[in-house]
Formats: structure tokens, sequence, C-alpha cells
């Protein structure tokens, strides 16, 4: 523990305590996986805060998120560069957005950014196909996969536009009891 | 996160960085798409027309340095404002010439849409959203109309709402600040800046009142935080296999986590229990007489660990071990009572708390969970799977199987039964009822336990064989029938062994309850010998088959369902010998957590994560359910039986002479009422808990409750369908309104080709209100007013480029008048605004009503007679609002066109 110190100094730890839902110990944890990834890439001294950013391809080889379908989202949504690129900083705002301490409104966000593939700000009938052939791996049939869209759509819309907003996402979800547990990476 | 795949493939069809690519490309071109209300072929094919001619007219004109780069930059720069025109005359010259100009105000409805909810709502989480919102849609769309003075407005727009959440979150206690911060959506960098300038405000705050003292408190508070931050993570350390729960959790997913959660549960509450037992049973025996009074001729041999029976029997592991005296060591201690109380309020606490855990999650992961519409689309999504092979003789031949596989698997079950049965018969015919048994006699005693375990572990296995041959439509039926059989399986095993005991060891044996608890020990002993042999068929074997011999057949999967059930089963012997055998829970602790180590190295070892989700939180509401149902229930109800209808045994245990274990109450009252003085405990016993009429109130008064609650809940439900339908009403009348907006505008045929542009901005502005994100119930408020709005800008810009586009300009005082005009309109709709924001579930309906209204007049008035002007009309002032807004706008457009 003594030389785990210095790889943050007080004030770094107070403000990633403050602004994560992690402890000091689950933080070094995670930097520790963080520095795993790239030995070579990250340094062990994070005081100066370098300027260190890890590739998706590290990012999503990861064992808790290779075998998610929606890493790239993942990745992509929580990265500063959009493109899925990490500093350390990103990356432990996406493990504190995904603890399980997280409330389920801010989960709810961060799922729907994931979802919103166009990045238009609602979930149109595209980002749901996306969303469903990527969880079912594309399985369905094309009719099935338009069936289900036009079923979640016609349930959860409330103002009918015909896509979903933010708030009917977030009403859509407080009655799906899973998403709490399945929006979530133990780590 | 929703989904785990089959182990670790790495599919590349999942990794299409490239669609995503084209996606974010094409939305970022085409920013003026989506306009969900305008329905119909004809909006939709001139709204693409628009399209292109916009992408036209934005490479047809002559942009300057400063358009291109405000295009580039388009991502950071904040909303656009007003007065772009003045300084670009050549463009808005080159802009009639295409057809084509972007509404510059467009931009300012939209900033407007957003800080609305900001502004109107006070509490935090609505002004959160609101930034969040705008920090999410950031416009995508870019127009090329930005200035530097628009980028500077916005700048100020957003400080200004930072400002405001600083000072909100400054207001705060520290402790909840840290949680609001926590949860605001935005990326860690906000955060921290948020952060550095909440403390950097306090800090400033308190330095102009005592720099000293608020330095020393400023660290006191620090250092006491960094101590809770201590405590918190020494907490996490102290939970029990943590770690271990995060890496099954990570790797297996939630429906196999669930398993682990599930045993860790129990173990739990096997630790309380053996705690109490131990507290307030053993411990007394044990300072009384600390050595077990054991006839000298009976040793140790080793096979006590396995039987339970010998050396064991007269220790405090069983009831016969307790004496029955009043002890006087240091203080008056009623073994009699203790050993009673004991066991009835773990029993009590026990069902409460597994009520509180079934209810709990029945209501999350049932009741919210909306079933009826999930179970029609999976009805739905089944028939086209299902439609070609149902025939007639095809449906009968299904039938045929679920038929027999429930005959076969029910008479299996049955069939176990009863002979258990026979096997217990044959035991105690040969079972002696002396202190000393040979080792022989000893290690017969094993028979039975053996059998019921070799039936546990056995028959399932058949019943997964049926499965294999019924063809269920859904997995969760599957995996339901398969539950229900052993649970009837389990059940009448234990129900065959609990009536041996309770009728024939009952009388046969003189110190019966002893016996009764080592059979108990016995089956848990057993029963975890078997698991263990059980999770070394089950998943071992499995796995070697499946990875040397039969590949085919594939590493298997963790079978949580048959897991869980075998854990309810141990957990069932452990409350019914609760009674029996005080310390049996610490043996239970013991096998638990053996077993949890096993199950995760066989876990880790053997299987592979499940290819399909399912659905976890349901299937652990189920397991609760029937760990309490027919499990807990039955425990209960054999433990009650035993204590007030069966006389215990004459010669040991702490109940020896008595009729019955429940006649202890009733000696210790006649106790009670000779000796002392507390006569009310002596009143309540006689006038509360053994009269009926107590019983028959308290039933009466909690059915009058739950009458009431039920109809509540009714009406309850009557009012979520209403509110429903008013959404629903609401989302209709808004696109009802913007529906009418755009067929004023083009019922001016002779000035199409001017009103294109406007119509484009008509069409975008659901795209741009709705992105505030705000409710629906205020979206008819936020429309007038944004409307509104416009309706003056547009008057205003007009005047303004009359003055421009110099010589134009024929009749001023139209000008101004609808300049007025717009701006009363907008007083309206401000006014409206605002009373919605003081009261809003009130204002809400009234708004509701005043759009209906609206609607209706619309209606009346379908011809286009829309020429008078709105301050004539003496129409109330909440429903013309509206389309005095509308009117407004109307005519500055007519005066625009006519401008020219």
């Amino acid at each position: 523990m003594g030389n785990k110190q210095t790889i943050f100094t007080a004030q770094q730890l107070d403000s990633y305590q403050d602004c994560t839902y992690f402890t000091r110990k689950e933080i070094l944890r995670l930097f520790d996986r963080y520095r795993d990834l790239a030995p070579q890439l990250v340094p062990l001294d994070y005081t100066c805060q370098p300027d260190v950013k890890l590739p998706y391809e590290l990012i999503g080889s990861m064992p808790e998120l290779k075998d998610n379908p929606f890493r790239q989202r993942i990745a992509e949504v929580f990265s500063d560069d959009g493109e899925g690129n990490m500093t350390l900083d990103d990356f432990l705002d996406m493990f504190s957005v995904m603890s399980e301490m997280a409330p389920r409104d801010l989960k709810a966000y961060y799922a729907f950014k994931i979802y919103d593939f166009n990045n238009d700000d609602f979930l149109c009938k595209s980002d749901l196909e996306k969303t469903l052939n990527k969880l079912t791996r594309n399985e369905l049939t094309e009719d099935e996969v338009r069936m289900v869209c036009e079923k979640v759509i016609d349930e959860s819309d409330l103002d009918n536009d015909g896509r979903l907003s933010l708030e009917d996402f977030q009403t859509m979800i407080v009655r799906a009891p899973d998403f709490l547990s399945t929006f979530h990476i133990r780590i | 996160m929703t989904s785990y795949s089959n182990g670790g493939l790495f599919n590349p069809a999942y990794h299409d960085s490239e669609t995503l690519e084209i996606d974010r490309r094409s939305s970022s071109k085409t920013p003026l798409h989506t306009n969900p209300y305008a329905r119909g072929e004809g909006a939709d094919g001139h709204y693409s027309t628009g399209q292109i001619s916009s992408d036209d007219a934005l490479r047809r004109v002559p942009r300057g340095g400063w358009q291109e780069e405000s295009w580039r930059g388009r991502e950071s720069l904040p909303m656009g404002h007003i007065s772009t025109r003045p300084r670009s005359p050549s463009w808005q010259h080159d802009i009639n010439h295409s057809t084509f100009q972007i509404p510059p105000d467009s931009q300012y409805d939209r900033s407007l849409s957003i800080r609305l909810p900001s502004t109107t709502s006070g509490n935090m989480t609505m002004r959160r959203r609101g930034i969040s919102m705008r920090r999410m849609s950031m416009f995508p769309n870019g127009d090329p109309n930005h200035v530097a003075f628009t980028e500077d407005a916005i700048r100020n727009e957003m400080e200004n709402e930072e400002q405001n959440l600083v000072k909100e979150l400054v207001a705060l206690s520290t402790r909840d600040r840290i949680w609001a911060i926590r949860d605001l959506p935005m990326s860690f960098d906000e955060k921290k800046h948020i952060r550095s300038q909440v403390l950097a405000f306090k800090s400033a705050k308190k330095s102009r009142q005592f720099t000293c003292f608020a330095d020393c408190s400023e660290n006191m508070s620090l250092s006491f935080r960094r101590c809770g931050y201590g405590i918190r993570s020494a907490r996490q350390t102290l939970e029990l296999w943590q770690g271990i729960m995060k890496e099954i959790g990570g790797t297996f997913g939630t429906s196999v986590l669930s398993y682990f959660m599930f045993l860790k549960w129990l173990l739990m509450f096997n630790i309380f229990s053996f705690l109490v037992n131990f507290g307030f049973i053993t411990i007394p025996q044990l300072v009384y007489s600390p050595w077990p009074n054991i006839s000298p001729n009976v040793s140790f041999r080793g096979l006590e660990i396995l039987t339970g029976a010998g050396y064991f029997n007269n220790t405090v592991m069983y009831y016969g071990g307790y004496s029955n005296e009043t002890k006087l060591h240091l203080v008056e201690y009623n073994m009699q009572l203790a050993y009673f109380f004991t066991i009835a309020v773990y029993m009590v606490l026990c069902g409460i708390a597994l009520i509180f855990s079934m209810a709990s999650s029945f209501k999350t992961n049932y009741v919210l969970a909306d079933p009826a519409s999930n179970m029609q689309l999976k009805e739905s999504m089944s028939e086209n799977a299902q439609r070609e092979r149902l025939s007639l003789s095809e449906s009968l031949k299904h039938f045929g199987v679920y038929l027999s596989a429930w005959l076969l698997s029910t008479s299996l079950a049955v069939g176990s039964g009863a002979s258990i049965y026979y096997l217990c018969q044959f035991e105690q015919q040969r079972a002696t009822d002396s202190a000393n048994w040979s080792l022989l006699q000893e290690a017969e005693t094993l028979l039975v336990p053996f059998v019921v375990s070799l039936m546990n572990l056995v028959v399932p296995l058949f019943y997964s064989l049926f499965n294999k041959f019924e063809h269920y439509s859904s997995q969760r039926k599957q995996i339901y029938a398969l539950v229900v059989r052993n649970v009837l399986l389990k059940m009448s095993i234990l129900a065959v062994l609990c009536y041996n005991w309770m009728n024939v060891v009952a009388v046969k044996f003189s110190c019966w309850e002893s016996m009764v608890g080592q059979a108990l020990y016995r089956l848990v002993i057993v029963d975890f010998l078997f698991l263990m042999l059980g999770s070394f068929f089950g998943e071992f074997l499995s796995n070697v088959i499946g990875t040397r011999l039969l590949p085919r057949l594939g590493v298997p999967e963790f079978d949580v369902a048959r897991n869980v059930l075998e854990l309810i089963y141990a957990q069932t012997l452990a409350w019914i010998g609760i009674y029996f055998s005080p310390l049996l829970p610490a043996i239970q602790i013991l096998k638990f957590f053996i077993l949890f180590y096993l199950k995760k190295v066989s876990l880790t070892q053997n299987c592979q994560p499940p290819r399909r989700s399912g659905r976890a939180a349901q299937m652990q509401t189920i397991f609760i359910a029937l760990l309490f149902f027919p499990f807990f229930v039955g425990a209960v109800s054999m433990v009650a039986f035993t204590a007030w209808s069966l006389t215990p045994s004459e010669h040991c245990g702490p109940f020896r002479g008595l009729n019955s274990t429940y006649n202890v109450v009733e000696v210790w009252m006649v106790h009670l009422k000779e000796t002392s003085s507390s006569h009310w405990v002596v009143w309540i016993y006689q006038n509360v808990i053994r009269s009926e009429i107590f019983y028959f109130l308290i039933s009466l008064i909690i059915i009058v409750i739950i009458y009431i609650f039920w109809q509540v809940t009714r009406g309850r439900k009557l009012r979520i369908r209403v509110l429903r339908q008013q959404i629903v009403d609401e989302g209709k009348d808004k696109s009802f309104l913007l529906e009418r907006l755009q067929n004023l505008q083009k019922s001016h045929p002779d000035k199409r080709s001017k009103q294109k542009n406007p119509k484009k901005h008509s069409k975008r502005r659901p795209d741009d209100h709705s992105s505030g994100g705000q409710s629906t119930s205020n979206a008819m408020v936020q429309a007038a007013l944004i409307q509104a709005m416009q309706a003056r800008q547009r008057a205003e810009g007009q005047e303004r480029n009359e003055h421009y586009s110099a010589g134009y300009y024929e009749s001023p005082t139209n000008t101004s008048s609808a300049v007025t005009q717009a701006m009363q309109a907008r007083q309206r709709a401000q006014v409206e605004g605002t009373d919605n924001a003081s009261d809003p579930t009130s204002s809400v309906s009234s708004v509701m009503m005043q759009v209906m209204q609206a609607r209706q007049r619309a209606e009346k008035e379908d011809r286009p007679q829309w020429v008078p002007a709105p301050p004539q009309n003496p129409a109330p002032a909440g429903s013309s609002a509206l389309i005095q807004a509308m009117l407004a706008r109307q005519q500055a457009q007519n005066e625009y066109d006519d401008g020219y």
C-alpha cells in the first residue's frame, strides 16, 4: 500500500471519491486494471496528470466488456473523444456509472445514450433495430425485428412522435426490473 | 450489460464501427430531418425535396470565413441568436435566389425550450436534466449563420446555468452535495470542474468570515470525510465474498450470480439462527453443566460425524441434552421458557423476513414489469414460429407428451415417497431403543438418508430428460415445469419423513426428539456429500464429456434452477431440525460455506456463461416464494404441530413431564400469577392471547383495511388510465396544432415559392422543442411561448430587413402593428407559462382545456378566415394565446412577403 499512495495526490483521490461512486481502494484497484491493459503506456505516477489515452481495442478486450455486444458504444459514449479511446478519468467514469451504487436515473440516461446510435437524442426506429439486432445477435428475422420495434415504440412513446425521448425511455426503464442488475459491470 | 455471450466468442459482426461512422456522418450532414408530425406521403415528399434544396443552398451560398468557421465549430458552438442578417446583406440576397433560408430564430426557440425546464422548475433533478439535455444535444445540426456574438450569448447562458447549479450545490449539506455531484449526468471532468467551483465558492464565502476558523473547519470536515471513506471501504472489505461475487457476476452474468446471492442470503439466515440459539439456549446450558452426562461405555468412534448418533446423543447438539430446570446460577434462567421462546421468535422472525423480501421483490419484478404487454409480444413472436407446424395431430401429440411426462414425473415423486415410507418402516423394525449401538447398527441408520439423497440426485436427472422430449413454446415454461416437478418430489419425500417421525418415532423411542434430531443431522450431512457429488457429476463429468468425448454437447451451463432447489431443500431440513437439534444451524453454516467455494470452483472450471440471459430477477422472486410457501410454511407447521400436539418425551429434554411443549407458557402464567407483581402479563395472556374475541376483532379490522386498500388501488388504477389517456391526447393536440400551422402556411398558393422556408422552419420546431427534454405536460405552453417569440422576432427581423434592403418597404404601420400583436401574444403566453410554473397540476389541466378549446375553434373556422387582428378578438385570454401567436406569426409572414 505504501507505494500506491504516490500514484495520486490526496486531493486527486478526494476528487475521485467525490465524483464517482468508488472508495479509495476501488479507485486504486481500477487504476491497476487500467494500467494492466497497457503497462508500458500508463505511468505509475498520476500526480502530474499525464495525458494518457488507451485505444478502444485495449478497453474492449477487458474480460468484463469483451462479451458485451454494446462494448463499442459504451466506450464511445464514455470517452471524451467519442471514439472509444479512454483516459483514466473516462475509465473511472464508465465504471462508476456501471457500478451498483449508481442510481437508476443516471444509468437510464447513459443507457439511452448508448442505444442512441445516431446521436440525435432520440431512440428512433433505426436505433431500436440496431439495439435489438445486437441483443439477439442477429437471430431474429427482419419482420420480427420490425414488429418488436413497433411494439416498443407503440408502448413507450407517450407523446406520439414515433420515437422515444429520454423521458419515454426512463418511464420504460422503471417497468424493467432487470435493468438495474443488467446495466451493471462488476469489476 | 444486458446479455452475455457464450464462451467469450468474439463476433466481428457486432463490431460495426463502420456503420456507426456512416450514421454519424449522415446525422450531422442532414440536420433538418425527422419531422414526426408531418405524417403522410405528401409531407414526406415535400420534406425530402426541401432537404435537397437546403443542401444545395448550402453549397451555393458563397460563404465568408466566419461562416466556414462556425460550420466547423458547430458542435461546440451554441445557439444562434437574432441579428445575423445585418451583417450579411449579400448572403441574404443569395438566399432569396436559392429559395432557401435557414431561419435564424429557430435557434432562439431551441434555447428557450431548453432553458424553460430549468427556470420553471426549481427542483434539482429537473435542472440537472435541463443541463444534461443541452449538453447531450449540443446541436448536431449546424447552421452556417452563427456569429461570434451568438457564441458569446450562449456561453453566457451556459455559465449562468452553471452558476445556478453551483449555487444550488453550495446550499446543500456536504453529504448531499457529494451525492448530487455524483448523480450529475456529466463526464468526470465536468463534474470535477463543478466540484472545484463549489469548493472555491464555499471557501471564498468562509474566508470572508474567520480565516483561521474557516481553515480549521475545512480541515476538520475534510478529515471527517476521509475517515468516512475509510470506514466505507473497510465495510466493503468486511462484506463476505465481495470480490468473488463481482468476479462471478462479471464473467457469468446476473442469473448465475443470483444463485450465489441466494446462497449467501441463506448463510446469513443460518448465522443469525445460530447466534440466537447458541446465545439463548446453549450458553446457559453450558454454564450450568459444562460436561454432558455421557454414559461411560459410549466412546467416540469417528462414525458419529456422519451419523450424529452415539457420542453426540446426549450433548447439547440435540434436544435431549438440555435440562428442564430453572437455573439459579447468577440470575434466574428458566430453560424451558428460553427454549420455547427462542425457537418461536426465530421462526416468526424468519417468516417476517421472508415475507418482506418476497413482497418487495414481487413488487419490483412483477407488478411494475407490466407482464401483459410482454406476453402479447411473446405470443405474436411465437405465432410466427409455430404457425407452420401446428396441425391437429401435431398438437394432439404434444398434448400426449405433456400428459405422459406429467404423469410419469408425478408417479416418480409418489413412488419415491412410498419407497421412503417402506424403508423407514423397515429401519424402525431393526432399530432398538438403546443407548449404545454397535458400529453396524449405527451405520445402518445411514441407509435412509443415503436413499433420500440419491433420489434427490437421480430423479431430477430423469425430469430434465423428460424436459428434452417436451417442446415448450418458451424457455420460461420449461423451467417452471422443471421446478414444479422437483418441488413435488422434494415435498413428497419430506412429507413422508415427517409423518414417520411424528407417528412412528415419537411413539417408539423414549427420547424421540433426539432421534429425530439425529435423523435430520444425518440428512443434512449426507445431503452435503451428495451436493458435492452432484457438482462433480453434474458439472465436472459433463464438462469432460462435452470437451473430450462428445464435443457436440459442448461445455455445460450452470443450472441455476436445480442448484437453487437443492439449496432450498437443504434449508428446509435445517428449519425442521431447529426444534430437535438447536445447533443444526452451525452444521448448516459450515455446509453452505464450503458449498460456496465448491460451487465457485466448479463453476469457473467447468461451466460456461449461459447463452441466454433469461429473467434473472423474476426467477429470484420465484425462488424466494418457493422457499417461503411450501418449504418454510411446511417446516413451521411441522414444528408447530410438534409443539402443540405431541407429548414431549418423559425422561429427557427441557419439556419432560409436560403434556405438550406449549404447556410451558401456561405453567409460566400460573407461576407469574402466584408470585410476581406483573399482573398485566397474566392479564394480557388471559384476555388477549387466549381470547377468541381478540382474534375475531383483529381479523375483522385487517379485512376492513385490506378492503379499503383494495378500493384505493382500484381508484389509482383508474386515475393512471385517465392520466395516460391525457398524455396521449396532448400529444395528438400538439401534432394537430402543428399540422394546422403547416396548412395555414400552405394556404397561400401564390406565395408558395417564398414560403418554402417557413414551412421548413415549422417542421423543425417539434424537433426543437421536444429536444428540451421536457415532459409533454407543459410542452403546449412552451410551444405557444416559442411560437409567439418566433413571431415577434420574425416581425423584428422583418422590420430590420426592410431597413436594410432599402426602398422595398411600403407599409411600416403594418409592420409595427404586427410587432405589437406578436408582443401581446407573447406576453399572454408568458403569463400562462408562469402560471404553469406556480401551480403545475391545475394549470396543466387548464392549459389542456384551452388547447381543446383552441382545437375546437380551429375546427369550426376551418376556412382560412384568419385575417382579423387578434387583439380585437374577444376570446378568453388563455385559449387565444396559441392562436394569437399563430396568427401573429402568419400575419408577420404575410407582411414579410408583401414587403417585396
